[in-house]
């Protein structure tokens, strides 16, 4: 692609999708190029020179967020937070380069999408090796103290599916905590988990503030239920993994 | 202004014509590199060992809880410092991606800034720069080498060591071994070969190059084993040590068939010819990314009984090797957190891999994750204790491959799943964790330096400086720095004082003790 050239990169759409929102967005090409040179630097390492999945990033043209965001909209905000528990550090990119970089994003979409093959990623149909009745046993055995099919993951299926609800089932990241805090004067205090380090815990209450005490200052418990996952994971069997996720799929 | 360049023109003349040449106008010399002094940080790994030990004494388990702030240097830039700086002669050299600074090692002032223009090429990390004499070696993303005037950041030559339009780039920091600057590559994301190259100081020409893999498009052979990290030295046996990355494509290995040499691998090379002296590889037929370029420490004592001279590294895949530096034979391998993709060692001391554990269409749960149970921030060797130390990420991920994801580059897709951060100490006798303290969840990404005084210092998952006990590791002094710590610590002694360097985010941090304090304990000696 060059610099000089005037036709857009993508044809403007002509289906539009039921949320109204585009199905494939353009972008004037000095736009995507600038996008591309950003990305390049700064992004391609992690998400793939083609947006495409590199070391520990996603492939971004199946992400379900950039599925979603209309012109920035969703991934915007996620360049300028990151995605520190996910290892994505914060980028203070200027609104006209997160622009460029929203542009090249998309259009790496539109081109992956166009490709037949080589395209990397996990589909809902790589995750149907399992078998369901072995899966719904081992729920029973491991799962069933916390969950429900009936209860909690009822449906289940129907709001995570693929690659998202194997991820969740591993592992549930930023699952919240309790915390209950004893201070030196006896007062408690209870609230979720906002912050704990080996110095500092910090709270927030039921009213939406945020406290904070040293550790060494006061007693306190934390309650996070969704750390069971991470004791499974060294108990698994890959088998014990692909049951498992067959019978979730059936809970839609 | 005026005045004081006017002074200094005169104190620069008086020197010209009267002064004995000072030390410094030597810059770094083979002598400094092979017995570097205490106000002095002249290599990557701060000596060619790379134990990243100090034989500082004046920071101490018990007074460690005074350290307080000496300065701070702010790059305002969006990088993170991943850089281990240099310092000589009172002045620090460190780098982001195509940016080197130089910074008063007293005050925290920047004496000059070098800005490369951007190639296109990934600005995902810089690790440092090589000194030699007077002049500063420095990699750029677009993998070329320059060789810049300490004085003043001027580009004395820049020459092209790979073909960026290919897919290399460069991250490292050249290791200086004699009269050889060593500078390694990167790219993972296209079947290229691996090598380490010797460029003349003087020149850029290039004296040797050692590859890694064969040529691409040889038949059943690996591509890869990329030279990302800077290695160690040892002088007696005139042997380097450099680890060698993962083969590609990356998570297949149906083009790859056998152990893909000599990528995963820790090799020794000569330094005169680039000749293979000896190879161990701690990942065959590697489907998971990690590369064997973990700081390869030297350290001489005692094993079984019987002296002997060895490298050890804190592999990525989650193994601690202790090897025999002379001839490269396994003294011990053993898992140093979760793994659980191996089928055990072999005669050779080498992991044999589960092929149920390659990478596969639905997917297989892996220990270490990608990242690995440690990456590129370097560990410490305390001698003392004979304790290895180093930041563990136990970690698992999930791996998947199929045709369709083909067989360049990546080829494959993997996600991490969970993981901590947690200091061990290691038993370079039996592998056994002496202790253990918690860095965070996710994971901690600073490296790791340890005193003589018996102090270590880190960082944690929370962005706080930490200094344990290297005994026991209980805290003994912490402070928030804001932002993610992923480079090395480095110390060194000026004026008396005893200070400790540590990279967060975009920001420098010295740490020292107050002057007080220090004028006290002298006092007191």
């Amino acid at each position: 692609m060059s610099a000089q050239s005037t036709k857009p990169a993508v044809q403007a759409p002509s289906v539009v999708r039921q949320n109204e929102k585009p199905a494939v967005q353009a972008f004037p090409t000095v736009q995507v190029e600038n996008g591309q040179a950003l990305f390049l630097e700064h992004c391609a390492f992690c998400h793939g020179r083609d947006a495409g999945g590199g070391e520990t990033g996603p492939d971004l043209t199946r992400s379900k967020l950039v599925a979603d965001d209309n012109h920035g909209d969703q991934i915007g905000p996620v360049i300028r937070n990151g995605r520190p528990e996910k290892g994505m550090p914060r980028f203070s990119f200027s609104d006209t380069e997160i622009a460029s970089l929203v542009a090249f994003i998309h259009t790496a979409k539109t081109r992956a999408e166009s490709q037949v093959g080589k395209r990397r990623g996990v589909d809902p149909e790589d995750l149907q090796t399992g078998n369901a009745d072995e899966g719904k046993r081992y729920f029973a055995k491991e799962c069933a103290s916390c969950h429900s099919p009936t209860g909690d993951l009822a449906g289940v299926a129907s709001r995570y599916v693929g690659l998202r609800l194997e991820l969740r089932m591993l592992y549930p990241a930023r699952a919240e905590a309790d915390a209950t805090v004893t201070l030196s004067s006896g007062e408690v205090v209870s609230g979720k988990l906002a912050y704990l380090d080996e110095f500092t815990i910090g709270v927030r209450d039921a009213s939406g503030f945020y406290h904070s005490w040293p550790t060494k200052n006061v007693k306190y418990t934390v309650k996070a239920p969704a750390e069971a996952h991470a004791e499974l994971l060294g108990k698994y069997t890959d088998d014990d993994i692909h049951n498992l996720m067959a019978y979730l799929q059936t809970l839609k | 202004m005026t005045k004081f360049r006017k002074a200094a023109g005169i104190f620069a003349a008086l020197g010209l014509w009267l002064a004995p040449a000072l030390a410094q106008d030597d810059g770094v010399t083979s002598g400094m590199l092979l017995h570097p002094p205490s106000d002095s940080w002249p290599l990557y790994h701060g000596d060619y060992s790379a134990k990243r030990h100090v034989k500082f004494t004046q920071i101490t388990p018990e007074n460690v809880d005074q350290l307080a702030l000496a300065w701070i240097f702010p790059t305002n830039t969006n990088a993170s410092i991943k850089s281990s700086p240099l310092l000589v002669n009172g002045v620090l050299y460190f780098s982001v991606p195509e940016n080197v600074w130089a910074v008063d090692a007293r005050s925290g002032h920047q004496i000059w800034h070098y800005e490369h223009p951007h190639g296109k090429a990934f600005l995902i990390g810089h690790r440092g720069v090589a000194m030699y004499g007077n002049w500063i070696y420095f990699v750029t993303a677009d993998a070329h080498l320059l060789c810049l005037d300490a004085k003043n950041g001027h580009v004395r030559w820049d020459v092209v060591i790979a073909d960026s339009s290919k897919g290399y780039w460069m991250t490292m920091a050249p290791l200086v071994v004699k009269n050889h600057v060593l500078v390694g590559v990167s790219g993972d994301f296209d079947n290229l070969t691996g090598f380490l190259q010797a460029v003349d100081p003087e020149t850029g020409a290039k004296q040797w190059r050692w590859s890694s893999t064969p040529p691409p498009g040889t038949p059943n052979a690996t591509t890869g084993g990329m030279t990302w990290m800077t290695g160690s030295y040892d002088p007696e046996l005139d042997l380097v040590y450099w680890g060698t990355g993962n083969p590609t494509p990356v998570l297949t290995g149906v083009t790859r068939p056998g152990d893909d040499l000599y990528t995963c691998s820790i090799v020794a090379l000569h330094p005169e010819t680039g000749k293979l002296a000896w190879a161990f590889q701690a990942s065959p037929h590697d489907t998971h990314d990690w590369d064997a370029v973990e700081t390869p420490v030297l350290v001489d004592g005692d094993f079984n009984g019987q002296p002997r001279k060895m490298l050890m590294q804190t592999s990525r895949n989650g193994y601690f090797f202790v090897l025999d530096r002379t001839n490269g034979k396994s003294l011990l391998s053993v898992p140093y957190g979760p793994v659980n993709w191996s089928k055990g060692v072999d005669a050779k001391g080498e992991p044999i891999p589960n092929p149920a554990k390659e990478p596969a269409r639905d997917g297989r749960l892996i220990a270490p994750d990608e990242g690995g149970l440690t990456n590129y921030r370097s560990p410490s060797f305390d001698p003392k204790t004979g304790l290895f130390i180093v930041a563990a990420h136990p970690s698992y991920g999930i791996y998947f491959a199929k045709p369709e994801d083909g067989t360049f580059g990546w080829a494959g897709a993997d996600y991490g799943v969970w993981g901590k951060g947690v200091l061990e100490a290691i038993d370079y006798k039996t592998g056994k964790i002496a202790w253990t303290h918690e860095l965070g969840p996710g994971g901690a990404a600073a490296g790791v330096l340890t005193t003589d005084s018996g102090v270590t210092f880190t960082g944690d998952a929370h962005h706080n400086a930490l200094a344990v006990s290297t005994a026991d590791g209980k805290t003994l002094w912490h402070a928030g720095t804001g932002a993610e710590m992923e480079s090395s610590p480095i110390a060194y002694e000026l004026d008396g004082r005893e200070y400790i360097l540590m990279g967060s985010g975009g920001v420098l941090f010295a740490w020292a003790l107050p002057e007080s304090a220090i004028n006290r304990t002298t006092a007191r000696r």
